[in-house]
């Protein structure tokens, strides 16, 4: 086991976490309260192990999630991305931030067992953070879960330079807990992670679409319209990808979807005015912006720009 | 009958030089979208406003802004009334309490108590509150 991983990140994160020691303990996780459509033993073999150099849990972890979505790297070409050699370790942030340099959604799970057995079982091994000793002296950890017993009650991981280490649901629980409960999956974007929730999914397919993966978000967010359909966040979020990719004619047609869905949204009546103007139909536009302007609220001077904007080109 | 004097010349090559610089500029630059993340800081909001809500309408602490003679209806257009930003910091703020199943834990019914009676102006508790005063 890899001890002294990440010791230095140490003071960055007790500083995070100040404050918040008091927070109850999560309910013990046993057979009885999972859901009973878990299987009750899982394994995802396929996941490919690297075991860890000196203080890289974070590119060895990170390179076993992204082999197993597709993308073809290894830790020594990852170092360069996440590792923080003065600090000996890697930050959270810039886990997060490689999986999308890499075409990839990075999806924080809720604080919950049960959330990443969900995952595991569905076909996605899961990065979790651990502090593998006391809160006064933390050694931070990168592992990745890859299958779990509910009857022995034990996680598996690919842990540091063990490939398969097995550990209680009970000590996993305590040294993930002490993280925060930090637990992150790197998915494909065609594939919605199994326990995704809506708003926190937008974000981070808006978070891929921000690091200039526009193609990757807009595959991102299709698969998203399947799962929710009504969403206005999706629908806006893939609007404004389209939009961004010059694919007009898309956007017009999800902003349209989004404005027949949601006709108080602002933000749908805005995007889909200022596209039209952008695909020269301004008349047409003029109608839905002056129904956004008239909407008020936070966004309102967004439309009234966009309004002038669009009165003026009329003008021409 | 136009005459092409030289005067009308120079007018036209002067608003054609303005239509040409107007289409040479890139779409973007005058584009006014609305950013993805509104979006989602807004759905975010809107759900913090209705759980914050759904604890004003509470049996028990209706009793208690009633008794203070605060009505529901100024509880509620408050509630309504406070910004994204604001509605998501209190709905954090009672997420980090210590909430008892069915029963309202008696931390979060001082907080709803406390909150309603600082946007109205009686008390003064909480820093990210403005009161109607």
């Amino acid at each position: 086991m890899c001890l002294t991983c990440a010791r230095h990140l140490a003071g960055v994160l007790i500083l995070a976490l100040a404050g918040c020691a008091t927070a109850p303990p999560p309910p013990e996780l046993t057979s009885e309260n999972t859901s009973a459509a878990l299987p009750r033993k899982v394994e995802l073999d396929a996941v490919p192990y690297f075991p860890q150099e000196d203080f890289q849990c974070g590119p060895s972890a990170l390179a076993m999630v992204l082999n197993h979505a597709g993308v073809s790297t290894d830790p020594e070409a990852l170092k360069p991305e996440v590792y923080l050699p003065e600090r000996e370790g890697s930050l959270q942030v810039e886990m997060a931030a490689t999986v999308r340099r890499h075409g990839r959604v990075a999806y924080l799970l809720e604080p919950a067992l049960g959330d990443i057995l969900e995952e595991v079982a569905r076909g996605t091994p899961v990065v979790v953070l651990q502090n593998l000793v006391l809160d006064w002296y933390p050694v931070w950890h990168y592992a990745v879960v890859i299958g779990y017993d509910l009857e022995r009650k034990e996680i598996i991981l690919r842990s540091g330079r063990e490939q398969r280490q097995t550990l209680s649901f009970i000590t996993f629980q305590n040294t993930w807990a002490r993280s925060e409960h930090w637990a992150m999956v790197a998915v494909p974007p065609e594939r919605v992670p199994a326990t995704a929730q809506e708003a926190r999914y937008v974000a981070a397919v808006n978070a891929l679409g921000k690091t200039g993966k526009l193609q990757e978000a807009r595959a991102a967010y299709q698969a998203a319209a399947v799962r929710w359909p009504q969403s206005l966040g999706v629908q806006i979020g893939l609007g404004n990808v389209a939009y961004l990719l010059k694919r007009l004619d898309e956007a017009e047609q999800v902003f349209r979807r989004a404005v027949d869905g949601h006709p108080d949204s602002v933000a749908a009546l805005n995007n889909l005015a200022q596209t039209l103007s952008d695909l020269g139909r301004d008349e047409e536009a003029l109608g839905y912006v002056q129904k956004a302007v008239a909407l008020g609220g936070p966004l309102q001077d967004i439309a009234r720009a966009t309004q002038a904007d669009i009165e003026r080109k009329l003008k021409r | 009958m136009i005459s092409f004097n030289s005067g009308f010349m120079r007018w036209t090559s002067r608003v054609m030089m303005v239509l040409m610089a107007s289409m040479a500029m890139p779409m973007t630059a005058s584009a006014q979208m609305v950013g993805t993340e509104a979006v989602i800081d807004h759905a975010a909001a809107e759900q913090s406003r209705a759980k914050i809500l759904s604890l004003v309408n509470r049996d028990e602490v209706r009793a208690q802004l009633e008794a203070r003679g605060v009505s529901m209806e100024q509880a509620k257009a408050r509630v309504d009334a406070l910004t994204d930003e604001e509605a998501l910091q209190v709905a954090a703020q009672i997420d980090q309490l210590p909430a008892g199943g069915d029963i309202l834990g008696t931390a979060v019914f001082v907080f709803i108590i406390l909150l309603v009676t600082d946007i109205l102006g009686y008390t003064k508790v909480f820093p990210f509150t403005r009161s109607i005063r």
